[in-house]
């Protein structure tokens, strides 16, 4: 099983975060698109390597975190608080 | 309005057999040996919540991840860093009103966006103390509870026996002692949990001892 | 045929002597002293403390243990430990058990499997006889077709396959689970992984040494003087030394991302198995080499071992293998065997060694080994023939960290690329290389030094000395014939056979003719399979590459996994009354609630004639403060909060950014920035961190803390006309309909308990009053409810009282009456939707369904014959028969005294008095009428008194 570093508890085994998913920007709500929205919604690139995504420490600190992550080899390249962007 | 039975509070774990004592039922045995288990639900637990990064911090004297004695003018309280920006503080049985209200006079000086809450209803405490209690939660708990990476004094939050609990080392007379906070519901479940794994330990239950 | 029982005849109570037991020998690990009873297939035996089943079988003579999995071949020892293919026993229950690694416990009652009727006469060895139709796929290509004939061909079939019987009741075994935390795990406890560890530990790390046998040793175990000299030198300081951890019949199963290393420890007194979840630091990888068994026809006879489980029998044991012997070595230990059986008194045969060009072509003889024919066609009476053609490299756990050993054809055996090993593995032994014990000893403990430095972050790296494997002559297969696979009964000419009808890589031919997948996973057999398929194909072994070596590194029982299992449950402080007065337990998600006291109709009506009180504590409650709380609300609810005076409560909606009904309940406002949000009981977790994404991902800069308080609170809704009445004599609250309105909330006093909120709202469609308690007073308050109301008849009511109450009063349920795909315009939320406000959760789509105007409407339900209840999920015809919907809840309403229900219909079935058709699960059709959802009380009368 993986750690996570958690920039507030340190690494912590993955089964103490919920994966929330890729981290990308919520379209404008009065003007986007069906597409638009429904790309928000649904479309996620899914890559083999590098993707940015958001995880949840729901059985630690409670901090939604943001994760830099290579989907391939499990490298955690960063973990940031969502909020305020603290890591250690 | 009736004037009929004073209210009596109970803790979250059952008791066998029970005793009052200040208003509550708590459990009436004395272990005779090493390893101990006891519901310490009636002690005072007030959440505080304050930026992680500002002047609370010091306000009221330890950060996360750490837990220290202190008198915040209610007597003696253990004051617990539980998460970033969040902190638990515990006080002597019946103090919480008392508690609250000294933590946001300290509070009131850092002109920031607080809150305290009186959660002593809402949380189970229990104290598992022996010299085997790293032992007990290592069947349930995933954390290194080894003297160098948990040291005396440490507060972490993680999951025992599938139930997200803060812990606190905070040791007795030299013998190693976690304080285990739970939402209250689970608190007869995480006891019940604690007593299977430190069955081969030979776990005792022992009544509430309090905060000292 | 007869069903024989079995060993009819052979039953007595006089143990069968030991005549094949040896003198006692230097390295032997019996207790000569005392003996232990035991039955084998119902016979009774007698074994020394320390001997294994095998062994003590072996000493008594037995020289066939099993038959095998798809022939039915009899099958004797191969290699004499835990791999053993010919050894896997019924112990008691318990079936698949190691018979060459388990040690004998008085009392054990051992058989053999696969053996029907028993296994001298095995019925099932006529396959053996039919062996050419059994060739690669046969059960495949055979049955497969005709398709629908195939569950009655794999009834059949699986009585021929079976292994062992397990038994359905529910043992008493104790299976543990604990984490560990050690600098450094050792998987491996021979001379290499011995000297690694005592290197670790007095470098400064923890170190958990792993060891599969019931001694540390390794080889040396069965070595000569010298050997067990080094061995008692190696495990007195292993002893002396803090730090080290020492498991003994115990495996490492498997390597996992960051060292997560899972180890199945047994042996342990009162518990059966114990799975250790270890973290470590830096994992060294020691296990020794494995004896390969040779490829020639026959070479399953029981007769034919491996030179290092003789070498097991007479040094550990003191078994005499076999009487006569012909020994093919093309290595030191092979040569030692030698020695071995001499000193044993058995006479050697011939000594055939492929260095000087010898071989051996095929083992004769019939349920035991009689013969063996030379390479050069000379034919040898022999009951015993010995390989020892060299090594298999274990690196699973090498593989499984990422690395990907290298073939060296000078050495005939896969090594470890060091290039591709991750930082915190390293690895030691024979796996690495060969040398002399000291060699080995030097070599590992650099690797122990250094294993430590990585663990503690020390400055600079050991230097490692060179330990290079050996030269070995490429001994694979006699191109006779013969088993690959013992475990699976894959021959020679399967794999030839494979590759001829185009399965020409190794994966594909192990899929095909299952080789490596029994229950020794390759160890034995990989390296030959794979030197088989190179064969075939004409190309090198290096360019064929071996199959994925995945986790687990043995077979691991469902017991070990499951462990303890942690299942919380959680319990209102009301439970022990609910529990005293007969309530029927619920399970909802973790939460133990009460469904009903005895009488769910009585209880309705009780509420709707009197006065009910429901434990609702697991309803939902978070405390939200600070300033931005309206806007908070704005953004997660679908309806409207700026205005939300001091005192009122609300109702509102949560959907989720695709549209859909994601939770609901009622928010008050206690204070100027204070409110209590309540949301369904199902939901207070999700709600909770969905809240808290809000907060922290897109809006950092508001000023709110939510604090979860589903459980600070007892919560108690008392329901019906006499509502009033019951909390008025418990309350210094104003309960007067003037001075607390419907959806207002108060706080005060409760049966002497201060702090408490009052929300006037009403689920039941009755006058009701749902007070939240500080939980440590919830009983007492539910106590003084139940003795003050006895007068006016006041009765608990459950969860199913209340779900039918709420149903005559067409209150959705969330996740009942809305699925995954409900969006809001569906639950018939248009009063509640402000598609005008400028954002909220989900608002777009929201927008679009209403622009589509084309979604299926949550709509009333009657049975035209209001006796029927169509259970819930029954499906709404369209008039061409097609699905048009479903009844969503349903129920007998005791207040109408007819069947009522929800359900979602297409918008064009969704006209009040509409009659549609609803198809029974039994296939039966019924009609109903649509009507308004509300069926009790439309007006709202009853709650706004």
């Amino acid at each position: 099983m993986m750690l996570l570093p958690c920039p507030w508890c340190g690494p912590r085994n993955a089964t103490e975060f919920r994966y929330v998913g890729e981290a990308g920007p919520r379209p404008d709500p009065g003007s986007a698109t069906p597409e638009e929205w429904r790309r928000y919604l649904y479309m996620h690139a899914n890559p083999c390597g590098p993707v940015r995504e958001t995880w949840y420490h729901r059985a630690g600190c409670r901090r939604y975190l943001a994760v830099e992550r290579d989907t391939a080899t499990n490298e955690v390249f960063s973990v940031t608080d969502s909020a305020s962007g603290a890591a250690r | 309005m009736s004037d009929r039975t004073p209210p009596l509070a109970r803790g979250p774990v059952a008791v066998d057999p029970g005793v009052v004592r200040d208003g509550w039922e708590v459990d009436a045995r004395v272990a005779t040996g090493p390893l101990t288990l006891s519901d310490e639900s009636p002690l005072a637990k007030v959440h505080v919540r304050a930026p992680f990064d500002g002047a609370s911090p010091a306000a009221l004297g330890v950060g996360f991840g750490r837990a220290a004695r202190a008198d915040l003018g209610t007597g003696d309280v253990l004051v617990v860093g539980s998460g970033p920006g969040e902190w638990l503080v515990l006080g002597a049985p019946n103090t919480a009103g008392a508690l609250r209200a000294a933590i946001e006079e300290r509070l009131a000086g850092t002109g920031e966006f607080t809150t305290v809450l009186d959660l002593t209803h809402g949380r189970a405490l229990l104290r598992l103390t022996g010299r085997d209690a790293a032992t007990v939660l290592a069947a349930v708990c995933a954390i290194d509870l080894s003297d160098t990476v948990t040291p005396d004094g440490t507060a972490l939050r993680s999951s025992l026996a599938a139930v997200v609990t803060d812990l606190v080392r905070d040791d007795q007379d030299q013998t190693a002692s976690y304080l285990l906070h739970v939402e209250r519901s689970s608190g007869q479940y995480l006891a019940d949990a604690l007593l299977d794994a430190g069955a081969p330990s030979r776990l005792e239950i022992t009544g509430f001892r309090g905060l000292s | 045929m007869s069903l024989l029982p079995l060993s009819r005849g052979t039953r007595g109570t006089r143990a069968i002597p030991d005549s094949a037991r040896l003198g006692p020998q230097p390295g032997e690990v019996i207790d000569r002293g005392r003996s232990v009873p035991f039955t084998w297939n119902g016979a009774a035996h007698s074994a020394h403390p320390g001997d294994t089943i095998a062994s003590a079988l072996a000493a008594a003579g037995v020289r066939v243990f099993s038959r095998s999995y798809k022939y039915h071949r009899p099958r004797g020892l191969l290699t004499a430990d835990y791999l053993d293919p010919g050894a896997f026993l019924q112990v008691g229950d318990e079936p698949n058990v190691r018979g060459a690694h388990r040690l004998v416990e008085p009392g054990m009652e051992v058989s053999s499997q696969n053996t029907w009727p028993s296994l001298r006469f095995d019925v099932k060895a006529v396959n053996q006889l039919a062996g050419r139709f059994l060739a690669t796929g046969f059960y495949y290509k055979t049955f497969i077709k005709p398709e629908p004939l195939w569950p009655l061909y794999e009834k059949v079939l699986r009585r021929f396959v079976h292994a062992g019987t397990i038994t359905p009741e529910v043992g008493a075994a104790y299976y543990d689970h604990r984490y560990a935390h050690p600098d450094v795990v050792v998987a491996g406890g021979g001379p290499a992984g011995m000297a690694a560890a005592l290197a670790a530990a007095r470098g400064g790390a923890s170190v958990m040494l792993v060891e599969e046998n019931h001694h540390l040793g390794g080889h040396l175990r069965y070595g000569d003087t010298a050997d067990l000299a080094a061995l008692a030198e190696l495990r007195a300081q292993v002893a002396g030394q803090p730090g080290i951890e020492v498991l003994t019949d115990s495996v490492v199963t498997g390597r996992f991302d960051d060292n997560w290393i899972p180890v199945v420890q047994r042996g342990l007194p009162g518990v059966t198995e114990r799975l250790i979840k270890a973290r470590a630091k830096t994992l060294i990888v020691a296990p020794g080499l494995i004896e390969r068994p040779y490829v020639f026809a026959g070479n399953d006879l029981p007769g034919v071992m491996l030179s290092t489980a003789v070498r097991r029998l007479i040094n550990l044991y003191a078994v005499k293998p076999g009487q006569r012997a012909v020994v093919l070595t093309a290595n030191p230990d092979g040569d030692a065997a030698v020695a071995d059986l001499a000193r044993a008194g058995v006479e050697i045969a011939a000594v055939l060694d492929p260095r000087r060009g010898d071989g051996v072509r095929a083992a004769h003889g019939h349920g035991g080994l009689r013969a063996v024919e030379t390479g050069t066609g000379q034919r040898i009476e022999a009951d015993l023939l010995v390989t020892a053609t060299g090594w298999t490299a274990p690196t699973s756990l090498l593989n499984q960290s990422g690395d990907r050993p290298i073939y060296d054809p000078a050495a005939a055996r896969f090594l470890p690329d060091p290039r591709r090993m991750p930082d915190n593995v390293l690895a030691a032994g024979g796996i690495v290389g060969d040398g002399t014990t000291a060699q080995l000893v030097e070599h590992a403990e650099a690797v122990g030094r250094e294993a430590a430095r990585r663990a503690t972050s020390g400055p600079t790296p050991v230097s490692v000395p060179e330990l290079k494997p050996a030269a070995h002559p490429e001994l694979f297969s006699a191109g006779t014939g013969g088993f690959v696979d013992f475990c699976e009964d894959v021959s020679a000419k399967d794999i030839t056979t494979a590759v001829a009808e185009g399965y020409d890589s190794v994966e594909l031919v192990k899929r095909y003719t299952t080789v490596t997948m029994g229950p020794t996973q390759g160890k034995l057999e990989t390296v030959n399979a794979v030197a088989l398929v190179a064969a075939a194909t004409g190309k090198s072994i290096a360019e064929t590459g071996t199959t994925t070596w995945r986790p687990v590194y043995s077979p691991v029982t469902l017991g070990a996994l499951a462990g303890r299992p942690h299942e919380p449950v959680r319990h209102s402080p009301m439970q022990p009354w609910h529990q005293r007065h007969g309530a029927t337990p619920l399970v909802a998600g973790q939460w133990i609630r009460p469904e009903h006291y005895g009488d769910p109709a009585a209880e309705v009506r009780a509420v709707r004639g009197g006065v009910g009180i429901i434990d609702v504590t697991p309803i939902g409650k978070l405390d939200l403060q600070g300033p931005d709380v309206p806007q908070l609300l704005n953004l997660l609810y679908v309806n409207k909060w700026s205005k939300l005076p001091i005192g009122r409560v609300r109702y509102g909606v949560m959907c989720a950014e695709d549209g859909v009904v994601l939770d609901d309940g009622v928010t008050g406002r206690l204070g100027e920035h204070h409110y209590l949000m309540s949301t369904t009981s199902s939901g207070a977790a999700t709600v909770w961190e969905w809240v808290e994404n809000w907060l922290q991902t897109a809006h950092p800069d508001w000023r709110v803390h939510v604090t979860p308080v589903t459980t600070a609170y007892a919560s108690i809704n008392i329901a019906g006309p006499r509502s009033r009445d019951l909390l008025s004599r418990l309350t210094d609250v104003d309960l007067s309909s003037d001075g607390f309105g419907y959806m207002n909330v108060r706080r005060g006093t409760v049966a002497g308990v201060a702090e408490c909120v009052l929300w006037r709202i009403g689920f039941t469609g009755e006058l009701s009053y749902e007070i939240h308690v500080p939980a440590s007073y919830g009983l007492h308050v539910w106590e003084q409810l139940m003795a003050s109301g006895a007068d006016l008849g006041v009765a608990p009511f459950g969860v199913e009282a209340q779900r039918i109450l709420r149903l005559e009063k067409g209150h959705v349920i969330v996740g009942q009456d809305t699925d995954g795909l409900t969006q809001g315009f569906t639950a018939g939320l248009d009063g509640l939707i402000k598609l005008d406000k400028t954002d909220f959760v989900g608002l777009p789509e929201l927008r679009w369904q209403h622009q589509r105007d084309e979604h299926p409407h949550l709509v009333g339900l009657r049975p035209l014959d209001g006796s029927v209840v169509p259970p819930e999920a029954s499906q709404i015809l369209d008039r061409s028969g097609g699905i048009a919907g479903r009844v969503t809840s349903s129920r007998m309403s005791p207040t109408l005294g007819r069947a009522i229900g929800l359900a979602q219909i297409d918008r064009d079935l969704a006209a009040v008095g509409t009659h549609v058709t609803v198809r029974l699960p039994d296939g039966r059709d019924i009609t109903a009428e649509i009507t308004d959802a509300v069926h009790v009380d439309p007006e709202g009368e009853r709650q706004r008194v």
